[in-house]
């Protein structure tokens, strides 16, 4: 069977992306996404790593089982900030809001030593 | 757990996130039988920059691709009588709710095929807006499922070119 024409939406994102106004919001949006995730994708790395499973990161910080695997899939569109902290510590790292201009210096560790769950993108 | 072991595992798992990252997927618009193609008369009417953003989700979904996808905040499984589908959630001024249903086309290369696709795709079927602190009815929901199975129903995809 023919394949069917997929480019609609790469021609149609081009033609719009020559609005300057257009580009700055496509651009803002995508370093948010990006950003959320990378912190998201940051922790379930951590947690594979350190052997923990969903259930028992849940367990740790006294939520339901649910809550946090929702929090690694495409389950929940609002992750919330207190959960991600929460887990970060539970992992032994920290969340940090890292200035783009200095993401240049950033150091490996945080002065405590933990690790740090961040993106600068 | 000796540190040597624990950085070795680290390592592993990163590599092999990296190593098992899959190519991107292709993005593609629903057209109803005659020629509409509802999602992108909803993102056309969109106010301000909300095309742009939805956009920029499709584009951060397709490249993740989804099912590794956290969300990003935006992007979210729906359940109960939508299960199946996915949404992308956005504010607009005076806080108007905006939505865009999208599927998943995924499968093997056969499946695919029959569909008229050379690899998975976002199936985008259609978008709603809604006032602030309101709720779509059940009879909005199920115009997006019409949509949707509509469209599942085409061998090949009928889509927006």
């Amino acid at each position: 069977m023919d394949a069917v024409d997929v480019s609609l939406h790469e021609r149609r994102r081009a033609q719009r992306m020559q609005d300057p106004e257009y580009r700055a919001a496509y651009e803002r949006a995508a370093r948010e996404l990006a950003q959320t995730d990378a912190v998201i994708r940051e922790l379930d790395l951590l947690r594979a790593d350190l052997g923990i499973s969903k259930a028992e990161l849940a367990r740790r910080v006294n939520r339901n089982a649910s809550s946090v695997r929702r929090l690694f899939t495409a389950s929940q569109a609002r992750p919330e900030l207190p959960l991600i902290v929460a887990l970060a510590d539970a992992l032994g790292a920290e969340v940090r809001v890292v200035p783009r201009v200095a993401k240049e210096r950033q150091p490996v560790r945080g002065p405590s030593g933990r690790r740090r769950v961040a993106a600068t993108v | 757990m000796p540190s040597g072991r624990r950085s070795v595992q680290r390592r592993s798992g990163r590599q092999a996130a990296d190593r098992d990252r899959p190519v991107p997927w292709d993005i593609i618009y629903y057209k109803t039988p005659d020629g509409i193609a509802p999602a992108l008369e909803f993102l056309d009417q969109c106010p301000g920059s909300l095309d742009a953003q939805f956009t920029a989700v499709l584009d951060s979904v397709a490249a993740a691709p989804p099912p590794q996808f956290s969300g990003g905040g935006k992007w979210e499984a729906m359940h109960g009588t939508m299960g199946g589908f996915y949404e992308i959630r956005l504010s607009g001024p005076r806080r108007e709710q905006f939505r865009l249903y999208c599927l998943l086309e995924n499968g093997t290369m056969e499946e695919l095929a029959k569909r008229g696709l050379q690899r998975p795709a976002i199936a985008v079927i259609t978008g709603m807006r809604k006032p602030w602190r309101t709720t779509f009815s059940e009879g909005d929901y199920r115009r997006v499922r019409e949509l949707g199975t509509e469209h599942q129903q085409q061998h090949p995809r009928r889509i927006a070119t």
